[in-house]
């Protein structure tokens, strides 16, 4: 019985091949498809296609990389992908074929004539005519050979093409989106700045009237570059005896632990932390850090932030940018 | 070398433990030798989807694990499940052994294949194209049909196809998986043959 495309998820099989499920989901998926035929062969049908879609280069740019790292692992995949890439060139060659529909008719309806003019003449110019007539088939037979092996280089030429063209589509649309997802973020460090520059610059009377707080906070949001002028800023008093940091993390990075460091711009290690997890708030999944303020100078920082997976493996997820300036 | 799990292993597949192994897939020995295939291609499955670079070998080395414990006495209920219990914790220490050696080359990307387009493709669209040759008319038809055109007017001959065949889409899919993996095959030999 077939099992409706709806209830086999496709999108998670997807992910699943790309190794970007937790380890969890990835047993609930084997031990589906081990014990239930029809949901193995789907997933296999599943596999052709992503294979199919990374040949024609249909495949975004992040899915991309995945799919090179985890999933063309093995030579047997890679084979999967030649083979893959040989079927889309003959599929190409055989709807060009289709659109050229060629009557088997032609010949015949071209020969009689000839062989009753090729009757009507003397014995040697009929000779003469048969031998040219012989020479031309056989000249045709090859031109027709070779524009059928230029057309198979064509098609295949095509393929390639194509490929390559929407992998260039791709990378313009995801050098966009980042380009705007970069000038969202800049604004939104700008009204945070904003919003929090009165707390933790005080004027002179405020502060004469409030003690200075002993821990100061500051927000990192995910993307900014290490060469951005928009880094967030982080004022540390005198009186301060902790920096909380709240790392906004992409909800995609669904690792169950977590492990930063952070150092200077000389690349000297300052502060570590190791086992955090990462907590859905308002604003998204945060971590927060609690860094005793003197761990920072004045200066430039980098968080990097790592994942360590259910298998113990750590990953990169990402660097952080920010500015210190102690009072 | 790559990351391969458990290089010390002393334990070695002997006939006498692989009869008793296949003696705990199934009574009669031709079904049992059935099983075994079954299961093994199972494993070599698992290891790819894990993105492991050595399916095959890792899939004889779970075998031989489940063979040696068979060899000890254990009893084994369901053995698909038993197996892909041992591939896991295989996995494990493929992770480990590839996280060891990704620390000793400074934290150099191991794991990442670069995936270089091989130049034997002529040779194999040749091999497709008599494959395709040995198909029935029909089967030819219909597995090129289905992987013609780009998104839009693939999903298009699809749908036309269906309407054909009178068949549901699933149907189809399955239908051109077998064909594909029949194909597969036949190119995969034809390549061999000419020596690439």
């Amino acid at each position: 019985m077939d099992i409706p495309i709806s209830h086999f998820n496709q999108e998670m099989i997807v992910r699943y091949l790309l190794g970007e499920l937790p380890e969890k989901q990835q047993v609930e998926i084997e031990d589906q498809a081990f014990q239930d035929q029809q949901y193995l062969q789907n997933i296999l049908a599943v596999e052709n296609d992503l294979i199919d879609e990374y040949v024609r280069g249909e495949i975004p740019l992040n899915k991309r990389q995945k799919f090179e790292s985890h999933f063309l692992a093995s030579a047997e995949r890679r084979r999967k992908v030649e083979f893959a890439r040989a079927l889309s060139t003959v599929a190409s060659e055989s709807e060009v074929f289709e659109s050229v529909p060629v009557s088997s008719d032609a010949p015949r309806f071209l020969l009689n004539p000839l062989r009753a003019f090729i009757q009507s003449l003397n014995p040697a110019a009929a000779f003469s005519v048969a031998t040219a007539a012989l020479i031309l088939v056989f000249g045709a037979s090859w031109l027709i050979r070779d524009g059928l092996r230029q057309r198979s280089q064509l098609s295949q030429l095509r393929a390639e093409q194509q490929a390559q063209k929407a992998q260039q589509r791709q990378l313009q649309e995801q050098i966009a989106n980042e380009r705007s997802r970069n000038e969202e973020l800049a604004a939104e460090v700008e009204q945070l700045r904003k919003r929090e520059a009165p707390l933790s610059l005080p004027r002179e009377d405020q502060s004469s009237v409030k003690p200075a707080p002993t821990t100061v906070a500051l927000m990192l949001l995910p993307g900014l570059s290490r060469g951005s002028n928009q880094r967030p800023k982080l004022v540390i008093r005198q009186a301060a005896q902790t920096a909380r940091l709240q790392v906004v993390v992409d909800p995609q990075d669904d690792y169950p632990r977590f492990l930063v460091e952070l150092r200077t711009q000389r690349g000297q290690r300052v502060w570590g932390q190791e086992n955090l997890s990462a907590r859905a708030t308002r604003i998204g999944h945060t971590i927060v850090l609690n860094v005793p303020a003197k761990v920072f100078g004045s200066g430039q920082y980098e968080l990097s932030l790592k994942g360590t997976t259910a298998a113990g493996i750590i990953e990169d997820v990402g660097y952080y940018y920010f500015e210190v300036s102690k009072q | 070398m790559p990351a391969s799990a458990n290089p010390n292993r002393k334990w070695s597949l002997t006939q006498e433990a692989f009869d008793g192994f296949l003696g705990c897939l199934a009574d009669d020995r031709e079904r049992a030798a059935e099983k075994y295939l079954e299961i093994r291609q199972n494993l070599i499955r698992f290891f790819e989807w894990r993105g492991c670079q050595f399916p095959e070998d890792h899939a004889d080395e779970t075998v031989n694990r489940v063979a040696k414990r068979v060899s000890e006495g254990e009893e084994i209920r369901n053995p698909m499940a038993y197996f892909i219990g041992v591939a896991r914790l295989l996995v494990l220490e493929i992770l480990k052994a590839r996280a060891k050696e990704s620390q000793a080359l400074n934290e150099m990307a191991t794991s990442s294949v670069e995936y270089v387009d091989s130049s034997d493709s002529e040779a194999r669209i040749e091999c497709l194209r008599k494959c395709l040759a040995g198909l029935s008319s029909d089967n030819r038809e219909l597995i090129l049909q289905y992987y013609q055109g780009d998104k839009g007017d693939k999903i298009e001959n699809r749908k036309k196809l269906t309407e054909r065949l009178g068949v549901s889409v699933n149907t189809l899919r399955m239908r051109t998986l077998r064909l594909r993996e029949k194909l597969q095959s036949c190119v995969e030999n034809c390549v061999n043959n000419i020596g690439m």
